[in-house]
C-alpha cells in the first residue's frame, strides 16, 4: 500500500533550534502515500516539523521536499497542493462554517462557484451538514475540529497535515475523527500526515508510523511491523492479582516460561509443549475462568520501552 | 491506495480537476473581500451600522453644500475639497480606528492567519493586500463626499478646469494621507489584538496627537516661534495633511505652514511613516503565523 515508490515527504538532516531549545535534530524521514502517523510526546517536535514543511517556519539547517518540491524554493507550489489542519483554534467565531470554508477555498485558488460546491461537499463529508450555516463560535470542540478539517480538504489537496486532530475530543468523537482520517487516506486518495501525542491512537488508521522523541527520529516503519506478533501468548483469568499469580505459578510449574503483565500473564514461546492444552487444563485444575487467550503483539508503546538502541536498526526502512 | 483520478468513489468524494487561480487572482479576491469587510459588507448586519453611519455623517454636509450652491447660485464652493477632509477628519479617524481591527486584528486574534499563510499567497503579499484594502476603504470614505461636491459644483455651472484642478490636488493629498493612516491604524490593530485597545490606540494617534499638535502650532504662532509649530506638524498624519495642503495652496490654512525644505521634510516623513508601518505590518503577521 505504501510501496508504490511515490515520495510524498523527504527530509535530510532537518534541524530546528529555537534559541537553546533543539526542537528537531538531524531528522531524516521519508513518507509515502497513504496515512502516516507522526507520533511523539508533547514537545517532541511534531508541530515544528509540519510548520517547516509548510514554509511557515525556516529550518535552522537541513533540507526537505514535499511532493517533489523543495521547501526552500517552492513554498508556494507546496501550499497550493497541501492542506493544513493546525493543532490550535484558528476559526473566527462570528462566521458560519460554510462562509469560512468557501472563503478558504478561494484563498487556495478556487473560483467562486467551485468554492461553494466543494465547501458543501466537504462539509458533508466531515459531518457538518446541518450546522454549516451557524456561526462557529457556538460549535463544540468536535464540530470545530470538523470545520478545521473541512478547510484543509476543500481545495482537494494531494497531501494533508493533520496536527492532533483528536485533541480535546471525547472517546466517541475521537473514534469518528480517526475513521475520517482513515477515509481521507484510503477512499479520498489524499496522502495524510497525522500527529498524535497518544502513542497507541494511530495504530489502527496509519499505514506507516514515524516516532519522534525530543526532536530525534526514534523509529519509522510500516504499522504492521509494530504490531507483528511476538510469538508469545497473552492469557488472563477471572479475578485479581491473587488469581493471576496462582495461575502464573501453576503454569510455571507445568514448564511454561511466563511472567505477569498488568492483569494478564505473558507466556513466552515454548515450541516443544502443547501450550494451549496446558493453559486450558491448568485453569480447569485451579477452578479459574479463562477470560482472554490471544497472541501477544507489539504496540507503539513498546518502541519507547525498547529505546533508541534497538530502534536504530529500523530507521533505515524509511 | 485509491488512484488519483476523477472517479467518483463509492463514498461520494469528488476530486477537483478544475482551474486554480494564480497568486495575483487570489490576492485580488482577498483585496475585494477585505474592502467589502471594511464597510461591513458580507459580514453580519450589525457590522454595517457603524461604517455606514460614519460614511453618511461624512457625506451629508457635502450634499447640503451642493444643495445650497445650486439654490443660491454661488460662484464658488463655500468649502474646498482638501479642507473638506480637514473639517471631517474626526469622522475619518473614527472610521479608520473602528475598521482597521476588522482587517488586522481578527485574523491574528482568532489565529486564522495560520490558515491563510498555509495557502499559496506569500505572507508579505497577504499583509500588503490587507493594507491595500484598508487604504482603499479610507479612500472611498474620503473621496465620496468630494465627488458629491465636485458633481454638485459642475451641475451648478462652476468652472470645470478650476474644480478639476482643486479636486486632483485633494485626491493626491488623500492618496498620501490614507496610506499613512492605514499603516498606523493597521499596525496598532495588529499589535493590540483586543478591539477596544486597538480603537483607543488609533484614536490617540489620529485624534489626540493631532489635537495636541494644533494647540502647539497655535501657541508657537502666537509666540512667534513658527519653526516649533512647523516641526510639531511632523508628529501626526493630519497635521502632515493640512500642512502640505496649505503649502500646496489647496485651500487649507494652518497656524504654522511649512515652506521650503520643510515641505520636503513633510513629504518625506509621510512616505517614510507609510513605508515603515507597512513593513512592520508584514513582519508582525509573519511572526504571529510562525508561532
Ligand atoms: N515558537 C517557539 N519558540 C520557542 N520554542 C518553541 C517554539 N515552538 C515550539 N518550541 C519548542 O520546541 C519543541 C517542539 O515543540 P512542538 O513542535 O510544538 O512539539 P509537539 O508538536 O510535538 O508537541 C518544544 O520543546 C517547544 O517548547
Ligand atoms: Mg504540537
Amino acid at each position: 500500500m505504501t510501496e508504490d515508490g511515490e515520495q510524498v515527504i523527504a527530509t535530510t538532516g532537518l534541524t530546528k533550534h529555537y534559541g537553546q531549545v533543539h526542537a528537531l535534530t538531524d531528522l531524516d524521514i521519508e513518507v509515502g502515500p497513504g496515512v502516516t502517523g507522526l507520533v511523539g510526546a508533547n514537545g517532541a517536535g511534531k508541530s515544528t516539523l509540519i510548520k517547516i514543511l509548510l514554509g511557515l517556519l525556516e529550518p535552522t539547517s537541513g533540507r526537505a521536499s514535499v511532493l517533489g518540491h523543495d521547501i526552500a524554493t517552492a513554498g508556494e507550489e507546496i501550499r497550493r497542493v497541501v492542506g493544513y489542519m493546525p493543532e490550535h483554534d484558528c476559526l473566527p467565531p462570528d462566521v458560519s462554517a460554510s462562509d469560512f470554508v468557501v472563503h478558504m477555498a478561494r484563498m487556495s485558488g478556487l473560483g467562486a462557484s467551485a468554492a461553494r460546491e466543494r465547501s458543501a461537499d466537504v462539509l458533508r463529508h466531515v459531518g457538518l451538514d446541518e450546522e454549516r450555516y451557524r456561526p462557529m463560535g457556538g460549535f463544540s470542540t468536535g464540530m470545530k475540529q470538523r470545520a478545521k478539517l473541512a478547510q484543509a480538504l476543500v481545495h482537494d489537496p494531494r497531501l494533508v497535515f493533520l496536527d492532533e486532530p483528536t485533541n480535546g475530543l471525547d472517546p466517541a468523537a475521537r473514534t469518528d475523527m480517526l475513521r475520517l482520517v482513515r477515509r481521507i487516506g484510503a477512499d479520498f486518495g489524499i496522502a495524510v500526515l497525522v500527529t498524535s501525542h497518544l502513542l497507541g491512537e494511530l495504530e489502527q488508521v496509519s499505514d506507516h508510523v514515524v516516532v519522534l522523541d525530543a526532536g530525534h527520529l526514534l523509529r519509522s516503519s510500516a504499522t504492521g511491523d509494530f504490531l507483528e506478533q511476538t510469538g508469545s501468548l497473552l492469557v488472563e483469568v477471572v479475578g485479581g492479582t491473587t488469581e493471576r499469580d496462582r495461575f502464573g505459578e501453576a503454569l510455571a510449574a507445568a514448564g511454561l516460561p511466563c511472567r505477569p503483565r498488568g492483569t494478564a500473564v505473558v507466556i513466552d514461546p515454548a515450541p516443544q509443549l502443547p501450550v494451549h492444552d496446558l493453559v486450558r487444563d491448568t485453569a480447569a485444575d485451579l477452578g479459574l475462568g479463562l477470560m482472554r487467550l490471544q497472541p501477544d503483539r507489539h504496540h507503539l508503546e513498546d518502541v519507547f520501552l525498547q529505546g533508541p538502541a534497538s530502534a536504530q536498526q529500523e530507521v533505515a526502512r524509511g | 491506495m485509491a488512484e488519483r483520478t476523477g472517479v467518483i468513489h463509492d463514498l461520494g468524494y469528488r476530486r477537483y480537476d478544475g482551474p486554480r487561480d494564480g497568486t495575483a487572482t487570489i490576492a485580488r479576491t482577498l483585496y475585494v473581500t477585505g474592502l467589502r469587510h471594511a464597510f461591513g459588507l458580507g459580514r453580519s448586519g450589525k457590522s454595517k451600522i457603524l461604517p455606514f453611519l460614519l460614511l453618511g455623517l461624512c457625506t451629508l454636509p457635502a450634499a447640503i453644500v451642493v444643495g445650497v450652491v445650486t439654490l443660491i447660485s454661488l460662484d464658488e464652493l463655500p468649502i474646498g475639497y482638501a479642507s473638506y477632509t480637514t473639517q471631517t477628519q474626526l469622522l475619518v479617524s473614527l472610521f479608520a480606528a473602528a475598521q482597521a481591527p476588522v482587517l488586522f486584528s481578527r485574523d491574528l486574534r482568532h489565529r486564522s492567519i495560520v490558515l491563510y499563510l498555509a495557502r499559496p499567497l506569500p505572507a508579505p503579499v497577504f499583509a500588503l493586500t490587507r493594507w491595500l484594502s484598508l487604504t482603499s476603504a479610507l479612500l472611498v470614505f474620503t473621496l465620496l463626499p468630494q465627488l458629491v461636491l465636485y458633481v454638485g459644483a459642475l451641475l451648478a455651472g462652476l468652472d470645470v478646469s478650476d474644480q478639476t484642478t482643486a479636486l486632483l490636488k485633494a485626491v493626491a493629498l488623500l492618496l498620501l494621507t490614507t496610506t499613512v493612516v492605514a499603516g498606523i491604524t493597521g499596525l496598532i490593530s495588529s499589535v493590540s489584538l483586543r478591539r477596544g485597545f486597538a480603537i483607543v490606540g488609533s484614536i490617540v494617534a489620529l485624534v489626540v496627537v493631532p489635537g495636541v499638535v494644533t494647540a502647539v502650532q497655535a501657541i508657537a504662532q502666537a509666540e512667534g516661534a513658527d519653526d516649533v509649530g512647523v516641526a510639531a506638524g511632523l508628529a501626526s498624519p493630519w497635521s502632515l495633511h493640512s500642512g502640505l495642503a496649505d503649502a500646496w495652496d489647496a485651500g487649507v490654512t494652518v497656524f504654522t505652514p511649512p515652506s521650503g525644505g520643510w515641505v520636503v521634510a513633510y513629504l518625506a516623513v509621510a512616505v517614510l511613516v507609510a513605508a515603515v508601518t507597512t513593513a512592520a505590518l508584514v513582519r508582525r503577521l509573519m511572526k504571529v503565523a510562525s508561532r
